[in-house]
This record gives structure tokens, C-alpha cells and sequence, in this order.
């Protein structure tokens, strides 16, 4: 629930705001949930893992990767033809992580403050 | 303790969200930038786009239409002036706003806005050199003539309209990489960009290296190895043409030696960077039986292309060809009467005068007997994260002393032949309104059209290629020539002396110029403008000969050109200096001095046939030797271990190699042994197939020319990933086909004009400024192989053609 929940919240909401809504998205939500501190971490990671790697194929795939290539070549990855899918992963890990820290420090936060409801 | 931990994890939260959407030195605010709904992965555009748009603009005054065709060249079609030009800027900020923004920072000085410290000196310079002083003064001048300041205005405003309609995660990648927002154009900016073209073609000065060549050798040896005119020479205007005016009077050259520089900074060995061609049939000698015209600017290379093609349409005018991204009009293009082109003119429009302060405070200086007084000018530099610099300038009236006493910075290259203590004399500084020339070629309709308007040019100074219809053909090396003694400017000058100064110009309408010579064509591929007979000094050195030699040559024995002719010139590899030297440089190689692999070597060049063919390992193997045996021969001499210095022109090397065996300059001063040519001839042998073997490994495929010569496109701001790879293509400095490393044909145009009028183009890049974009480097291996797209010229908005993609209908809102 938790997983869908954040995965459709920020799907919504990165159409207008900044990406770093996923953290009060993350964070929210998971001091919302009932869900343990483990499970948090992988439903914050992995609907942002998911939901950026869906977007970006869906940016890169009728680019032919083009601009993947470039840009992995930018950030010095070492050249092969799947650049561009390395690329897609390490943006999935790297909004991944961030919403699954921030899922899990909602977490926290309801132990510490919200543990009555 | 359950508090404390999870505001730790809060912490921890928003540690890191705020670290990724931070830019840590050259790295991007990484979470910004791949964020696949806002950051770079937005910039990839899909291979598909819709073929129909319509939508609203503010500020337009009618309706709009836009064409694009199968390169995403737009058409526009526009009612009046105001909604063509509002039109254009919208359009090209659409493609190139990053490469705009950058360009413009880049003149002003204000890069360090965005990078950060490291571009600090770089943006000190600029300003030192008054580039932002002289955009100003040409802003003036623009802003003074009621209808360039309307097209000024609306250019700025359609690109103000663009950058308005952005939302962040709209703006061009460079912008997230480098992580900063575009703001707001002003005709400034479109001056600004101007003004570096200056920069680009005229700036060279050789005067601070003259005067220690003269203070260390003396008159006889500058005479006698920089002379006033070359050896060999084909100039512009053909030789025995009759000036049909009478000149003013020449300034007298005050008595005496000009002032001596010193100082002791190292320089480099100047590269010739310039190898622009451009040339014109009479319809007499084409199959078409109109003229047909041809233009080739050279430049450095960059990603996005350093051109926009573009066609403006309105009532008064059918224009189509190339313009700067920034600026207004088309600079080298065509309508349904004419045809224009340009390269540089070398003229000498950049002086350096010393000047005396009174004292430390640097508030007058000494001018003919007397205290003058300064101009101050401060610069402020804010700086990205780090404190804002102000820089003051003094400024006589010559223009800003670039560098005090000391003030020099240690290895910054782009300072090394600037004198300090002097102040700078540049016709870039002056008010122009350049703009009118091209807004005047843009609408001509015949030859005097074509002269009217270049009496508004000032800088930097082209030789204006025209052809029409009524077959007409015409060159004209035209700018602001300032009026000269003879060699004035060849030195280091005292500028407390009246008699140093620029004493006015040459009246534009005695510029050389030719129309419908003779030989049936005219052209220019960058060499002196004109035989000594010209009564006006405009420089004492251009570019060499050969390229232009060459020109002549085939077009003197052509007939009945044709389209595909004229681009087989535009790609000839044909070396004249290898034509001039190669000989000489085989017959004075001892060849039971080689070795085995050195024969192999000396057998292949020898039997080169003097094209810089992509293949030609002959090419690589001459190439080499040649370089170096300038610097055998001149190095020691003039190599500038204490004071900077310059080797003699390669024209006069060819001269001495060819009619002077055995000259002093040959032998090796730091050397107690006597060298003679051979000696040179032998040893740069040698050193060239050493070279390449340490370059390429033992003789082989690598060896071949263009992979030695490297020709690539790098991108702008030099990202990795975003230039181009490595094009195997042929060319030389010396030849038609002046490719180098990333140096060369910015754009190749071939026109043949005529009631079926037929255009062909070509640049090394594509009409967008996107690297995520299909239409980025498109037009990139065309060019490398040599061939030219024709260009879609639309008479009318109505008349349709098939290679038209997409339709846009701009409504005013």
C-alpha cells in the first residue's frame, strides 16, 4: 500500500514541483503507514526506483538513447552500447535511495512522536 | 532516545536530498539532473514530433506562418518587419538559447557568473580588452537608426518570449549541468556576439613581437624577413587593376624608430586559424549562363553549429542563408536577384600605443607635450560562490590600457602578445551599425544595393563576395580601414605622439574593390587585398597565397560550371606549398643516411601526389617535415627563449628554401658546428617518421592523414560526449579544403542563381542546439564527405514542396 501510495503521490506531483518532493511525499506517507522500518526503506526505494525508471525509458526509448549515450559518456561510464540502460538504473537507485531514507525516517519519526495512533 | 534518532534519520533525510540537489565543483546537483520528470532526460527529444502547431504569441503584430523543412530549417512568413525579426528571435532562442547565453557570457566577461573562479582571469581579460565597452558603443550606434532599433528590439523580444514560455525543467541540458537559469536578452547581447566575431577575426596583432624581432636584429633583418609584400602573391583584387579615385593625402610617419617593447613572458608559435574561400562566376563561364557563387567561412569548430540557417519572408524581402544565433538578418545568404559571401580581410585595425602616467595614480597621461587625463572604468565581476572582484580600467583615448606595469597574469595564454603598459587602439571599440549592411544585402536587388550597403560595415572587415542576376560580379575587401603611414602598426607605437594616431579613414568607396573582370570571376581566400599599386596601406602581412592561387588557377581554366564543379573546389586537398618545396625537400634528403623504414617512408612521400587526401600517408610524412624544418631554421633565432617573438611567414621560408641555399638562418646558433640546409632537410626527415612511429606505431593505416590530422567538432563548453567522434576526412591549411584539427569550413554555399534558382549548404552540425536532439549533428557527415544539402527556398508561403515537415501557425494573443 505504502509502495503505491508514494509511487502515485510523486508521480502526480513531479509534473509541477521539483524533484526533491519525493522526500516530504516519502517521509509523509511512511509516518502515515503502519508499515515496519525495513519495509519502509523498500517501498520508499523501490516506487521511486520504479517510477524513475519507467519515466526515463519512457523519455529515452523514442530518443533511441541518444541523449543517454551522451551523457553517460559526460559522466565518464566506460563505453559500451548499454550506456544508457546503466544510466537508467543509476537514476532508479539514486531517487530510490532517496525516498527509501526518507520513507524510513518517517518511520522514525512516528516511533518517536505519532506511536499513540 | 527514539526523538533523537529519528531526527538523526530526518537529518539524514534532508542531508541527502540537499546534497543532490547541489553543485559540488563540475559535477551537477546529480538528483536535479536525473530526475527523469525535470532534469536531463527531459532534453531527449522523441524521433517523432507533430507536423501542425498553432499557437499564441504576445507581442506579435499579425499572423505568423513557419515552415519547417526535413532539417528543422524554419521558413518564415511574416507580415512586417517587427513580427519577422520577433519571429526570428523566438525561433532561434528555440534552438540555441544555451549557445547564446554561453556566447554572450563568454564576451562580457561574465562567465565566472556561472563557473565559478576558474573562468576569473578569462572574464578580466575580456573586459580589460573592452569588449563589453564596445558593445555598448555599437549599441548606441544601432539603437540611433530608427529601423535597425526596431528589428533590434523585436529580435530581443522574441527571444524574451521564448525564455518566458520555459519552465525549469524546459531549459536547454547545459543549463542543468551547469546548473543556472538564462535571463533576459537585450540588443546588448545580439552586439555582444557581434563584437566577438570581431574578436575571432580581428584581433591579431604581431606588433609586440615586431618590435623585440626589431629591437634584438634590426631594420636590415626586418626587411629582409618580414618584408611588406610576399614573395608570391595572386591578391584579391587581380594584379594591374586601375583605382578609379583620387587618394587622399598619406599621413607622414614621424622620425625616428617606433617604441621598443620588453618583457619576458614565453609565447607560443601562432597558428593560422583562418582559411575562408570564396569566389564568383560570370555567366559566361557556367552552364547555367548566370553567375553561380561559392563561400566558405572557416572558423573554429563548435557544437551547436556556429551558424542558423534561416528563411525570412515578408513583403519587402526573401531572404535565406545563415545567421548568427543572437543576432538579427542573414549573414551570408541569398534572394531571387543576388547572392553574398564573405571571409576575412587580415587588415591591420588593432594597434597598441605605450603610454606615460604621470604617476602611480594613473589619473593622466603624456600626450603631444601634455597631462591628459584618464577615463576609469570598473568592472565587476561577481563570482559563483565566491566574492564579486571589481577590475578598474584605464582608458586614454586610444582605449583601455589592457595590462599596467606587472599586471599581467603568468600563464594565460590568451595575454601572451599583449604589451604592458600600452593602451589598445581597436576599430572594435568604435560605434558601428553593422547590422544595416546585412539588413541592406538582405533585400538588394542589384550591384548598387550591394555598395550602398557595405558603406554602413565597419568590423571586423570581409571581403564581400556579390553576384546577381543581371550578372553582375563584384569584390569588395571593405570595413573601417583607418588611415595609415605605411607600415604604421607593424611596431609597437608611442602613443604620446599625435603623428601615431589613426588620422581618420580611407573613404569606404575607395576600399578596393572589382566588378566583372576580365577573367570572368572574382574570389579571395583570405591573401592581401590588392597588388602594391593600391595607394593605402591596410597591412604589412595576410594570410599566404596558396589557397587563393589555387582558386585562380581552376577557375581560370574553367568552363561551363556547374554546381557540382564549384563543390569539388570547395573540397580540393591540393597543397601549393607542397607544389612549391616538396621537390627541394626530397632533393636535399641524403638517402644513404636512412634507415629502412625511413626509405619506405622517403619513397612514399616522394612520390605523393600533393593532395591532403584522407588516405595519403604521403600527406602526414610532408606535413610534418615541413613544420619542422621551419623550426630548424627559425627556432634558434627567433623562438623568443627571453622576449616573445615570432618565426618569419611560412611565404618567406618557402623563399629562402627555394632561392637562398645557402643562408646564414640555416645554421643552428646554439650549436658549435655550422648546419646547412641539408643538415635541416635530413634531420626533419628523420624527426618525421619518428613522429608518427611514436605516435601511430611502425608505418601502417594509422599513418594515414586523417588520422593524424584528428578532425573533430567539440562541443562549446568542451563537454565530454557532446562534440562529435572523429571524422575521416582529407584537407590542409594550404589547400582549398582548409581543414584542420577543429578548425574549418564553418559553412560551404554554393548559389546558382537564375529564374530556377538552386541553393546548396552545408555545417558541420545540425539546426538544433540539443545534444537529446535528432537534428543536433545531422548535417555533420555530410559535410565531412564532402556534399552539400540543397536548400528549400520557397517563393511564397503558398508554394508548397515536399520535403516541408511541419506547419506552424503563430497567432498574436
Amino acid at each position: 500500500m505504502l509502495f503505491i501510495l508514494i509511487l502515485l503521490f510523486s508521480l502526480v506531483a513531479q509534473f509541477f514541483l521539483p524533484w526533491w518532493v519525493i522526500t516530504p511525499i516519502a517521509f509523509g506517507l511512511a509516518a502515515r503507514s503502519k508499515e515496519n522500518g525495513k519495509k519502509s526503506f523498500w517501498n520508499g526505494f523501490f516506487a521511486i526506483f520504479i517510477l524513475w525508471i519507467c519515466m526515463a525509458l519512457l523519455r529515452t526509448l523514442p530518443n533511441d538513447n541518444l541523449l543517454a549515450n551522451r551523457v553517460a559518456e559526460m559522466l565518464s561510464l566506460p563505453a559500451s552500447s548499454y550506456n544508457w540502460l546503466i544510466l537508467v538504473f543509476i537514476t532508479g537507485i539514486l531517487g530510490g535511495l532517496v525516498a527509501g531514507v526518507s520513507a524510513f525516517a518517517g518511520f522514525q519519526f512516528r516511533k518517536a512522536f505519532l506511536k499513540g495512533r | 532516545m527514539k526523538p533523537l534518532k529519528s531526527l538523526l534519520t530526518l537529518a539524514l533525510a534532508g542531508l541527502l536530498t540537499f546534497s543532490l540537489n547541489t553543485k559540488w565543483g563540475s559535477i551537477p546537483p546529480l538528483g536535479k539532473f536525473m530526475d527523469p520528470f525535470q532534469g536531463f532526460w527531459k532534453n531527449a527529444e522523441s524521433k517523432t514530433t507533430s507536423s501542425e502547431r498553432e499557437f499564441a504569441l504576445d507581442g506579435l503584430k499579425a499572423e505568423v506562418s513557419v515552415q519547417f523543412d526535413d532539417q528543422r530549417i524554419p521558413h518564415i512568413f511574416a507580415d512586417n518587419n517587427h513580427d519577422l525579426y520577433y519571429t526570428q528571435g523566438y525561433l532561434t532562442a528555440k534552438d540555441r538559447l544555451w549557445q547564446m547565453d554561453f556566447q554572450t557570457r563568454f564576451a562580457a566577461g561574465r562567465l565566472s557568473e556561472v563557473i565559478g573562479p576558474k573562468a576569473l582571469e578569462l572574464d578580466r581579460f575580456q573586459r580589460r580588452m573592452g569588449m563589453s565597452y564596445g558593445a555598448e558603443n555599437m549599441t548606441r550606434a544601432m539603437m540611433a537608426d530608427p529601423e535597425i532599433a526596431e528589428i533590434m528590439q523585436a529580435y530581443a523580444d522574441g527571444v524574451n518570449a521564448y525564455i518566458n514560455s520555459l519552465k525549469p525543467g524546459e531549459y536547454p541540458i547545459e543549463f542543468k549541468i551547469l546548473d543556472y537559469k538564462p535571463e533576459a536578452w537585450t540588443p546588448l547581447n545580439s552586439a555582444l556576439l557581434l563584437k566577438l566575431m570581431s574578436a575571432t577575426l580581428a584581433s591579431g596583432s604581431n606588433e609586440f613581437y615586431m618590435s623585440n624581432i626589431l629591437n634584438k636584429y634590426g631594420n636590415e633583418v626586418v626587411a629582409d624577413l618580414f618584408p611588406d609584400y610576399p614573395y608570391r602573391e595572386d591578391p584579391i583584387v587581380p594584379k594591374g587593376t586601375k583605382w578609379q579615385f583620387n587618394a587622399l593625402k598619406i599621413p607622414k610617419a614621424p622620425e625616428g624608430n617606433p617604441v621598443i617593447g620588453n618583457a619576458t613572458i614565453k609565447t607560443k608559435e601562432k597558428e593560422e586559424g583562418i582559411g575562408s574561400n570564396n569566389w564568383a562566376l560570370s555567366a559566361s563561364k557556367t552552364s547555367t549562363g548566370y553567375p553561380m557563387l561559392a563561400n566558405d567561412p572557416h572558423l573554429d569548430l563548435t557544437l551547436p553549429a556556429i551558424w542558423y540557417q534561416v528563411q525570412l519572408v515578408n513583403p519587402s524581402m526573401n531572404v535565406c542563408g545563415v545567421s548568427i544565433p543572437g543576432a538579427p538578418g542573414v549573414i551570408i545568404g541569398f534572394n531571387q536577384k543576388v547572392a553574398w559571401g564573405v571571409t576575412n580581410v587580415a587588415s591591420d585595425v588593432l594597434d597598441w600605443y605605450q603610454v606615460q602616467f604621470k604617476d602611480k595614480s594613473h589619473q593622466t597621461y603624456l600626450y603631444n607635450n601634455e597631462w591628459k587625463p584618464v577615463k576609469t572604468r570598473v568592472e565587476t565581476i561577481q563570482v559563483r560562490g565566491g566574492e564579486t572582484v571589481s577590475d578598474t580600467v584605464y582608458y586614454t583615448h586610444h582605449g583601455p590600457v589592457v595590462y599596467l606595469q606587472n599586471q599581467k597574469p603568468k600563464d594565460f595564454a590568451k595575454a601572451n602578445n599583449i604589451p604592458e603598459g600600452y593602451a589598445l587602439r581597436w576599430i572594435a571599440h568604435d560605434e558601428s551599425n553593422d547590422v544595416r549592411t546585412f539588413y541592406m544585402l538582405n533585400k538588394a536587388n542589384n550591384y548598387d544595393d550591394y555598395r550602398k550597403a557595405l558603406t554602413y560595415f565597419t568590423a571586423p572587415a570581409q571581403n564581400f563576395l556579390f553576384a546577381s542576376i543581371d550578372n553582375d560580379i563584384a569584390i569588395t575587401p571593405n570595413g573601417y580601414f583607418p588611415l595609415k603611414w605605411k607600415t604604421q602598426g607593424k611596431f609597437l607605437l608611442d602613443g604620446g605622439n599625435p603623428a601615431n594616431d589613426w588620422q581618420g579613414r580611407i573613404p569606404a568607396e575607395q576600399n578596393p574593390t572589382v566588378k566583372n573582370p576580365p577573367r570572368g570571376f572574382v574570389s579571395s581566400a583570405n591573401q592581401f587585398s590588392t597588388d602594391p599599386t593600391y595607394p593605402y596601406y591596410l597591412n604589412w602581412e595576410f594570410s599566404g597565397y596558396e589557397r587563393g592561387h589555387r582558386i585562380n588557377k581552376r577557375l581560370t581554366v574553367m568552363t561551363k560550371a556547374t554546381v557540382d564543379s564549384l563543390r569539388n573546389l570547395q573540397n580540393d586537398n591540393y597543397s601549393i606549398l607542397a607544389e612549391n618545396i616538396l621537390s627541394t625537400l626530397v632533393s636535399g634528403v641524403d638517402q644513404t643516411k636512412l634507415n629502412a623504414e625511413e626509405k619506405k617512408a622517403f619513397s612514399l612521400v616522394s612520390k605523393w601526389n600533393k593532395f591532403y587526401d584522407a588516405k595519403e600517408i604521403g600527406a602526414s610524412i610532408f606535413e610534418i617535415w615541413q613544420k619542422q624544418v621551419q623550426k630548424e631554421i627559425w627556432d634558434d633565432e627567433f623562438g623568443g627563449k627571453n622576449s616573445p617573438m615570432r618565426y618569419p611567414s611560412r611565404d618567406r621560408t618557402v623563399q629562402l628554401l627555394l632561392a637562398e641555399p645557402t643562408s646564414k638562418w640555416y645554421d643552428n646558433t646554439n650549436t658549435p658546428q655550422k648546419e646547412t640546409k641539408n643538415d635541416i632537410l635530413l634531420k626533419s626527415f628523420k624527426f618525421s617518421v619518428d613522429s608518427l612511429k611514436r605516435g601511430y606505431g611502425p608505418m601502417s593505416d594509422q599513418w594515414q592523414w586523417a588520422n593524424v590530422k584528428h578532425t573533430h567538432v567539440p562541443h562549446l563548453a568542451k563537454i565530454a560526449g557532446f562534440g562529435t567522434k572523429t571524422l575521416f576526412n582529407g584537407g590542409s591549411k594550404t589547400s582549398v579544403n582548409a581543414t584542420s584539427e577543429s578548425n574549418g569550413p564553418s559553412w560551404r554555399m554554393i548559389i546558382a542563381l537564375g529564374k530556377d534558382l538552386k541553393a546548396y549548404g552545408v555545417y558541420p552540425g545540425g539546426e538544433s542546439g540539443n545534444p537529446g536532439s535528432f537534428y543536433y549533428d545531422d548535417m555533420v557527415n555530410t559535410w565531412s564527405e564532402g556534399r552539400l544539402n540543397e536548400l528549400v527556398y520557397l517563393r511564397s508561403k503558398k508554394e508548397s514542396s515536399e520535403r516541408i515537415i511541419s506547419t506552424w501557425k503563430i497567432t498574436k494573443k
